[in-house]
């Protein structure tokens, strides 16, 4: 009874991920036009399969084996289901029958639907099983796929976002430089803050400091000050400037984590 | 061509569509939580994250599931509409997945992580207000301005990012044994012949070399 009750939620749950993940990865490619919803690494490596249906099913293929262990083995899938199992996925399914990405990958309506088959099916299969996966594969998935995503994520991309930002102009490359490097500082990776600095110069580029730049700066501020405080960004700064942290702020930070 | 026109104006890429797209991605994954809770599997995270909530469930705190997934959420609904893309990962996974949920646990609120229908149908709330405060800092910031911020740019970068994804998997195959760094090497070779993007080669090659020749742990 165990079983089937399983499945049929694992079959609820994913087909309602699927077709929000589907949606939103085909909405990416129309941003900012349209608000997409998915990730940047998601874009990046769908663009990476280069509309090839065959590289998207194997980077998929590559990830479910881990997500497939980590599930088994702990009970968490992992964010690799919707940040690449299910939209490459999709983009298989759809690739192998028209190749022109426009109307498949690119197509928020076909994408979804098809990720919510998907979605049911993956997330369905991964639920109800217990078989364990051959750890050859898991190995696989952990010591090659894994680093060179880290690698993808952490390094290349920022360059490679970092280089547009200067080339640009002179003040999407100041901006982008400066919020870069503080980003990584405050949020462990460089390329929210280069896309910010791109968005800042190019939007006083074309309209001057008006109130909607003049909105987005202090957005920004605000984005930065919060996620440094949260991640407690203060504290570690006082510290290794060899400043000792002051009482009061200590317990500021505690009231947070107490009283949630 | 005339698909894209349609597109455009469809209900598909429209503004007020993306706070149905939370919605629906909000309710899968705070169900998911619902299965952790009650079944131990399914959570949408990666391990040390669901740890932390797996800390409060055995008796700890919330609070650092709590405060780690609100500030996620928080931070990523700020960003989201203003490089045009929404974070999923630190806003839906992290946030509704793990620092809501938190939240009620660690006030004593157990219902809506119990009842499946009930995970569903919270999921669903909070997924739609969080797609309409998106959409509507949206309006007051990138949407109503001539500029496009840029786009252009991102877009380009975008594109430039993925193609160094092969030669990295090669890399990384290199590094983890000699049969896996072969096998990579040769499928890449062989998809790149075929005029293939070299990443999914490189997988494939790895993972065949890989299951007959496993990488040797220590």
């Amino acid at each position: 009874m165990d079983f089937i009750e399983i499945l049929m939620k694992s079959v609820i749950i994913g087909a309602c991920m699927g077709f929000a993940v589907g949606a939103g990865a085909a909405r990416m490619f129309h941003a900012p036009q349209a608000q997409g919803m998915g990730a940047f690494r998601t874009l990046g490596e769908l663009n990476a399969c280069e509309g090839d249906p065959i590289a998207h099913f194997s980077f998929g293929l590559g990830f479910l084996f881990n997500s497939w262990a980590s599930i088994v083995g702990t009970g968490a899938f992992t964010q690799d289901v919707a940040h690449r199992i299910i939209p490459n996925w999709a983009a298989a399914v759809l690739l192998m029958r028209n190749k022109n990405v426009a109307e498949t990958l690119h197509n928020p309506a076909k994408m979804a639907l098809t990720g919510a088959v998907i979605g049911a099916v993956v997330i369905g299969v991964m639920n109800s099983t217990a078989v364990a996966i051959p750890t050859a594969l898991q190995l696989i998935a952990t010591k090659v796929l894994v680093p060179a995503a880290n690698w993808l994520i952490n390094l290349v991309m920022p360059i490679v976002f970092w280089m547009a930002a200067l080339d640009a102009g002179r003040r999407t490359g100041v901006w982008g430089t400066v919020l870069g490097g503080l980003s990584h500082l405050v949020m462990g990776n460089a390329v929210p803050g280069i896309v910010l600095g791109i968005l800042i110069g190019k939007g006083v580029d074309d309209g001057g400091w008006n109130h909607i730049t003049r909105i987005l700066v202090v957005a920004v501020v605000l984005l930065f000050v919060l996620s440094g405080f949260f991640r407690e960004f203060d504290i570690k700064l006082l510290t290794e400037f060899y400043v000792d942290v002051p009482d009061g702020l200590k317990a500021f930070h505690a009231l947070f984590k107490a009283g949630a | 061509m005339d698909n894209n026109e349609n597109l455009k104006t469809g209900f598909w890429l429209s503004e007020w569509a993306f706070p149905i797209f939370t919605a629906f991605l909000a309710a899968g994954v705070f169900a998911g939580t619902h299965m952790y809770y009650v079944h131990h599997i399914g959570a949408f995270n990666e391990i040390a994250i669901v740890a932390m909530l797996e800390a409060g469930l055995k008796g700890g705190s919330f609070g650092a599931a709590a405060a780690f997934g609100a500030s996620f959420l928080f931070a990523r609904i700020l960003e989201g509409p203003l490089v045009g893309i929404l974070d999923i990962g630190g806003s839906i996974m992290t946030g509704v997945g793990i620092g809501i949920p938190a939240i009620f646990l660690s006030m004593g609120i157990t219902g809506p992580l119990e009842s499946f229908p009930l995970a569903l149908f919270t999921g669903a709330a909070i997924g739609l207000a969080i797609g309409c405060i998106i959409i509507i800092i949206r309006k007051y910031t990138v949407a109503s301005n001539e500029s496009t911020f840029g786009a252009d740019v991102m877009m380009g970068a975008g594109n430039a990012s993925g193609r160094y994804l092969g030669p990295m998997i090669v890399i990384a195959a290199a590094m983890a044994s000699i049969p896996v760094g072969i096998g990579a090497t040769i499928g890449a070779a062989a998809f790149y012949a075929w005029k293939k993007p070299i990443a999914g080669g490189a997988i494939i090659g790895a993972m065949i070399l890989g299951a007959i020749f496993p990488i040797m742990t220590k």
